[in-house]
């Protein structure tokens, strides 16, 4: 009995181990790992779709397409409070993210140039509002606008939402743009003030050239929170300043508008468009530089 | 070394942050002890209230056991699935990475709530994918929203909160695993592991730092979060996050600045374990 068990789990290893059966095995692995990919990719998008069919469904109800109509992207600026909310976000978020880009870059300079031990206090610090809960930060910023409100009665609404939204822009800005700084050759900047450059423009001419791709990514990243923030600009609002977001939380349960949904596809259409343009030119740039360099060399 | 006179620059962003981190948190301690309408100091009186209903509502009890096991079981969910996607990623042979990583970022960019309000559409008994699936004779229902069970875990919310913070769990690990030098990889083969083994003891180690950092990035908002709750959670699911709101709506922010306590001991706690794995932050982005 033994001696069977035996040489039937040797022929079973055996097998696997033929070339043949071994290199189907792998080739059914990599098929496998590229089906996973494939279908959390399309578990992350399946409620893009949904929300892209919505708003091409002729009919209001949730759970009935009808038939196939682009009404609602013409209702997207007739529907007053929701046009109303779209252009407070877009405003909010471009705001908010020049502001938090800038000063985000002279933070980031700052931090870079501390000692060791400094330089990781500070880290930690501008690590609290990405890390923090939004309803914790929210609240925060909430009871320090409420406390300002005895010097400026009027600040809830655009002010303290733009407040609130640089407040946790910045730290996304900070944190793209440090690894690029700690890339950065610092004997540039040195050669820069001895050939008589003022400080300020070495940090335009030397440093922040060098560091362009850490601020762009922190560029993204600061609209990308801003754009689809909800928490935090619920507890800083006021005067009826409503966000996107905040619209849609208080539609929630009723019939929402499909002007929503029309609205939703055609920024996220309209974002990805603008990612594809500047990647493109991206590339087309490297290869004309390429193309200079071997002719160059020629 | 000129640079290292720049530091000065830094000041104004050290007074902003102590201003709305230090001054709100020094508020908080001081409103739990208080008795007040919303900031209203003319009326506050002294008062131990909101410290005793902690320790006595069952309500307060139910929220932090919803909070916990959604945010837990959305958090496990999201590392078995979030780590093979980044090492898929971070090993494939791709000319352009980013692009797989601009992949999980597009969906940030379409309203989380209104993702969410789809997957609820999708989970309830009528569905707009089953409507128009039905036309070409198949049936998708799975009518699981507002299914809670004893233990307060709702399959729905964790649908929900795993598809939304995912890519907070890829992200990070990816950055960590396409740092790690091949070349170990390579010497722990040569002497004699083989792929499973190397993995186990040479990989996993070394991105650990990112798998903390994930795991952070995606329990807090699960555990802290009321708007997905109550999208998907048909209202009757009471999460931490939706007890604070509710307090701070009723003008008593009292009570509400000790549950946000109760939230930020567990978010300091995870920061200080980021300190330690991850001193530059490089992993947060």
């Amino acid at each position: 009995m033994s001696t069977r068990v035996l040489t039937l789990s040797r022929k079973i290893v055996l097998f696997f181990r033929k070339p043949k059966v071994e290199k189907t095995l792998k080739v059914a692995g990599a098929v496998l790992k590229w089906v996973f990919f494939v279908f959390i990719i399309f578990l992350l998008y399946l409620p893009i779709f949904i929300i892209a069919l919505q708003s091409f469904n002729n009919s209001q109800l949730m759970y009935d397409f009808t038939t196939f109509t682009f009404k609602w992207y013409g209702m997207i600026f007739q529907e007053r409070s929701l046009s109303q909310s779209i252009i407070n976000s877009l405003v909010i978020a471009v705001t908010a993210t020049i502001i938090s880009t800038v000063l985000g870059t002279v933070f980031a300079i700052g931090i870079h140039s501390l000692t060791k031990k400094k330089r990781q206090k500070m880290v930690l610090l501008n690590q609290v509002p990405i890390l923090n809960a939004d309803i914790v930060t929210g609240i925060s910023l909430m009871l320090v606008f409420k406390l300002l409100m005895y010097i400026f009665p009027d600040i809830f609404g655009f002010t303290t939402m733009l407040l609130a939204h640089i407040f946790f822009c910045l730290p996304y800005v900070v944190l793209s743009i440090l690894p690029k700084l700690s890339e950065l050759d610092e004997n540039l900047y040195d050669a820069a003030l001895d050939l008589y450059c003022k400080p300020t423009t070495g940090i335009l001419k030397v440093i922040i050239p060098s560091i362009s791709s850490g601020i762009f990514t922190g560029m993204l990243m600061a609209f990308t929170m801003s754009i689809d923030d909800f928490v935090i600009s619920y507890f800083n609002t006021g005067q009826g300043f409503d966000n996107v977001s905040i619209w849609i939380y208080a539609s929630i349960g009723r019939q929402m508008s499909p002007a929503v949904y029309a609205y939703n596809t055609a920024f996220s259409f309209l974002m990805i468009l603008v990612l594809v343009i500047i990647s493109v030119k991206g590339s087309l740039k490297k290869r004309k530089n390429l193309l200079k360099f071997k002719q160059n060399k020629i | 070394m000129n640079i290292k006179k720049l530091g000065k620059l830094v000041l104004p962003y050290l007074v902003w942050m102590s201003v709305l981190v230090g001054l709100p948190l020094l508020m908080m301690v001081v409103l739990t002890f208080l008795k007040s309408n919303a900031l209203d100091l003319g009326t506050a009186e002294f008062s131990f209230d909101s410290w005793r209903i902690l320790f006595s509502d069952v309500t307060v009890r139910i929220a932090l056991k919803n909070s916990f096991v959604n945010g837990i079981i959305a958090t496990i969910i999201c590392f078995v699935i979030g780590y093979p996607i980044a090492y898929i990623v971070a090993n494939s042979n791709f000319s352009n990475k980013l692009i797989i990583l601009v992949l999980t970022i597009i969906p940030m960019w379409s309203n989380s709530l209104l993702r969410n309000n789809a997957i609820a559409n999708i989970l309830s008994e009528r569905s707009i994918v089953n409507d128009v699936l039905s036309n070409i004779g198949l049936n998708f229902i799975w009518p699981i929203r507002g299914v809670v069970y004893e233990s307060g875990f709702s399959p729905a919310v964790v649908i929900g909160l795993v598809l939304t913070y995912l890519p907070f769990m890829i992200l990070p690990i990816y950055t960590v695993l396409e740092k790690i030098d091949k070349s170990l990889l390579e010497a722990s083969m040569d002497l004699g592991s083989n792929k499973i083994k190397t993995f186990f003891k040479v990989t996993f180690p070394l991105s650990i730092k990112g798998v903390t950092t994930g795991i952070i990035m995606v329990f807090l908002p699960s555990f802290s979060g009321f708007a997905i709750p109550k999208i998907l959670g048909s209202g009757s699911l009471v999460f931490i996050g939706t007890l604070i709101d509710s307090r701070f709506m009723n003008r008593n922010y009292n009570f509400g600045s000790l549950l946000s306590l109760v939230i930020l001991l567990i978010i300091f706690g995870s920061m200080a374990l980021i300190f330690k794995v991850d001193k530059e932050g490089e992993t947060l982005i």
